[in-house]
């Protein structure tokens, strides 16, 4: 399918520092995807210059094939849940949910009535008097009513209580399962991604670190244990992600297209929690190196 | 759009009604009062030339009535709603959406960023034209009489000014319509530039208040080139007067002017017979016994001592309220393009 964003050394400055720095991404249509990073990766920068609200200083973005907020149809198009969900505060439920309707053409007051009345909101509660959790779910429902084609939610759960975050995905899963939705969901909390992506993108210091979707990229990295070894003598086809070395010991993470053959490791493994901290960590350390030198951790 | 403007804006609108209304019921109550005074002074019937006690004792009265307080405190309001209007419905227009991230959420719907803007500047605007000039035209209906007093030769008072004075001109005929846009736009670009709603508010205060400062003193006398006069010396202008070693100051003070009846006097002073400013009393009027006595005025005028007057005639009343009017909504334009500009590249 289409790319529903495509960025090519995109770059966002303010002032003297740079929020975000050549980076190059395409993230596929159809999917659910979990863009992650360390705070500072310019994850919420990236989803700013797709909705349109800021203009980049570099580079090109475009969102559904065309320039983000090129005009009310592209609008119409792309929903955004922003992070901390802000809400009208001086505003009600019913104010919130006539907005939506005045402002957008293609609005589905039944999804939005119907959203509202399932979470037990009462239409003439004031925006400022909502919980976090509440306020998450005004904003999505708003986001979901307008019937975008790309949903995009920055960091929508940070915030949110363990309970509050589960509906909250839920609600959004449920969306999604009604079909002709494109999700880009960033968090730095890799457990709520888990729950919901089907495609992951690993942002760090503006660049892409790994992309895929996610049942490949569990299929195709192994955590290797065994007794110490020089990495360097691993097969070509398997690339270190991380490791770290005892007296005795070897621990690596490994991406490989291929089967495990070599009987002296024991191969398990690894979550999506731990692939995303490697690429993570691995970015922390210097990005040129592909392979690290070997130290010992005691 | 439209509609979620009006909605967003109805409790601004609900408190402006309100104001309004206080106004309007302030005025009503005692208006009739002032009417009823003016026309027991016998000002209504009275024919030019024969006025000018009734309407001197008119303006007594209403002075001695209380009044005072009220017109110019109406007068003041007047002249601030422009600015409260700037602060707290122009400033935070864009810089709370920008504070609270609810700026994600409307700019985030089927309607563009530009249209946004327009419609909020265009109903909030229009809405800030109306409440200001309404709050003009209920206060020049009040002050009627005293305005036709004026014209009947009442003495400049408080109570009775020229409509050319600054507290008068600012706050009658159509400038509070182009006040109350540049102070609205002012706000709303302070805070699209700066971002945060108080600081906005403090900007927005500081430019106006200096603004209508600078316009009386620099700005309007300008609109045209002033006219002169040089008049035989009137008794009773000279003010100050002190000596030093260069001799004794004179200084002549116009008030009005013979014959121009409501024009705005720039400056007025002393010139010698050959039109050159003097600042000095010639040496034949400044001898105390002469100084201090009737004769004063007229050895002046047997120095060929005149006043020279520069004023705009009362006639330039209506050229230079649509000047100042026209350069006021002209600079809300210029900043209402600048918001937009702003609103266009770069925020959040």
């Amino acid at each position: 399918m289409s790319a529903v964003i495509e960025a090519v050394g995109l770059g966002k400055q303010y002032r003297r520092t740079w929020a975000l720095r050549d980076c190059t991404l395409t993230v596929p249509a159809g999917h659910v995807v979990g863009l992650v990073g360390p705070n500072g990766a310019g994850k919420t920068t990236l989803l700013r210059l797709a909705t349109g609200m800021l203009a980049p200083t570099r580079g090109t973005i475009t969102v559904l094939g065309t320039p983000p907020a090129q005009g009310p149809a592209q609008l119409a198009r792309v929903g955004f849940v922003a992070q901390d969900t802000p809400v009208y505060t001086r505003m009600t439920i019913a104010d919130h949910l006539r907005f939506g309707t005045w402002l957008n053409p293609g609005w589905d007051d039944g999804l939005a009535r119907r959203r509202i009345g399932e979470l037990g909101l009462d239409p003439k509660q004031r925006g400022g008097s909502l919980s976090g959790g509440q306020r998450a779910q005004l904003a999505l429902t708003l986001a979901l009513a307008k019937r975008p084609e790309l949903l995009l939610l920055d960091e929508p759960v940070a915030s949110l209580d363990p309970l509050a975050r589960r509906e909250f995905l839920r609600g959004l899963m449920e969306a999604v399962a009604e079909g002709g939705l494109s999700v880009v969901l960033s968090s730095h909390l890799v457990a709520d991604l888990e729950r919901v992506c089907d495609y992951l993108v690993v942002l760090v210091a503006s660049h892409v670190r790994i992309t895929g979707e996610v049942s490949a990229l569990l299929a195709s990295h192994h955590r290797l244990s065994g007794p110490r070894r020089d990495p360097a003598t691993l097969p070509a086809d398997q690339t270190i992600i991380t490791e770290s070395h005892t007296d005795k010991q070897s621990s690596l993470l490994v991406r490989t297209s291929g089967p495990i053959l070599d009987p002296s490791w024991a191969v398990t493994p690894v979550s999506l929690e731990d692939l995303v901290l490697a690429y993570m960590s691995r970015a922390a350390e210097d990005p040129s190196a592909r392979r690290p030198q070997l130290g010992v951790v005691s | 759009m439209i509609r979620i403007s009006l909605l967003q804006f109805r409790v601004q609108a609900l408190v402006a009604a309100a104001a309004l209304a206080a106004f309007a019921i302030l005025l009503a109550v005692t208006g009739p009062h002032i009417a009823s005074l003016y026309a027991a002074d016998g000002l209504a019937s009275c024919h030019a030339g024969d006025c000018q006690n009734d309407a001197g004792y008119f303006s007594f009265q209403l002075a001695a009535g209380g009044y005072q307080a009220l017109y110019l405190v109406s007068i003041g309001i007047i002249l601030f709603a422009p600015a409260v209007i700037g602060l707290f419905w122009g400033a935070p227009l864009i810089a709370r959406e920008l504070e609270t991230g609810t700026a994600a959420l409307a700019w985030n719907q089927s309607v563009t960023r530009t249209r946004w803007l327009a419609v909020k500047l265009a109903t909030v605007g229009l809405t800030a034209m109306a409440v200001t000039e309404g709050l003009s035209l209920m206060q020049a209906w009040w002050a009627a009489p005293l305005g036709r007093a004026v014209g009947q030769g009442a003495p400049s008072s408080p109570l009775t000014q020229g409509r050319f004075t600054q507290l008068i001109f600012a706050s009658h005929g159509i400038t509070p319509l182009g006040y109350a846009a540049f102070a609205f736009a002012l706000g709303v670009t302070a805070g699209a530039l700066i971002r945060r709603t108080i600081p906005a508010m403090a900007v927005t205060l500081a430019v106006f208040v200096a603004l209508q400062i600078a316009t009386p003193l620099w700005i309007r006398p300008h609109f045209a080139p002033a006219d002169h006069a040089a008049i035989a010396v009137i008794p009773g202008r000279e003010a100050g007067g002190a000596t030093g070693p260069g001799g004794t100051t004179l200084t002549l003070v116009a008030t009005s002017l013979q014959g121009q009846p409501g024009a705005w006097i720039l400056s007025s002073g002393p010139v010698n017979a050959a039109g050159k400013p003097v600042s000095i009393t010639p040496a034949a009027c400044a001898a105390p016994s002469v100084a201090t006595s009737p004769d004063f005025y007229s050895c002046l005028t047997s120095q060929g001592i005149k006043e020279s007057v520069t004023y705009q005639p009362a006639s330039r009343y209506w050229p230079f309220q649509w000047a100042e009017t026209a350069l006021y909504l002209a600079a809300a334009l210029a900043l209402a393009a600048t918001s937009f500009r702003r609103l266009r590249r770069r925020l959040c």
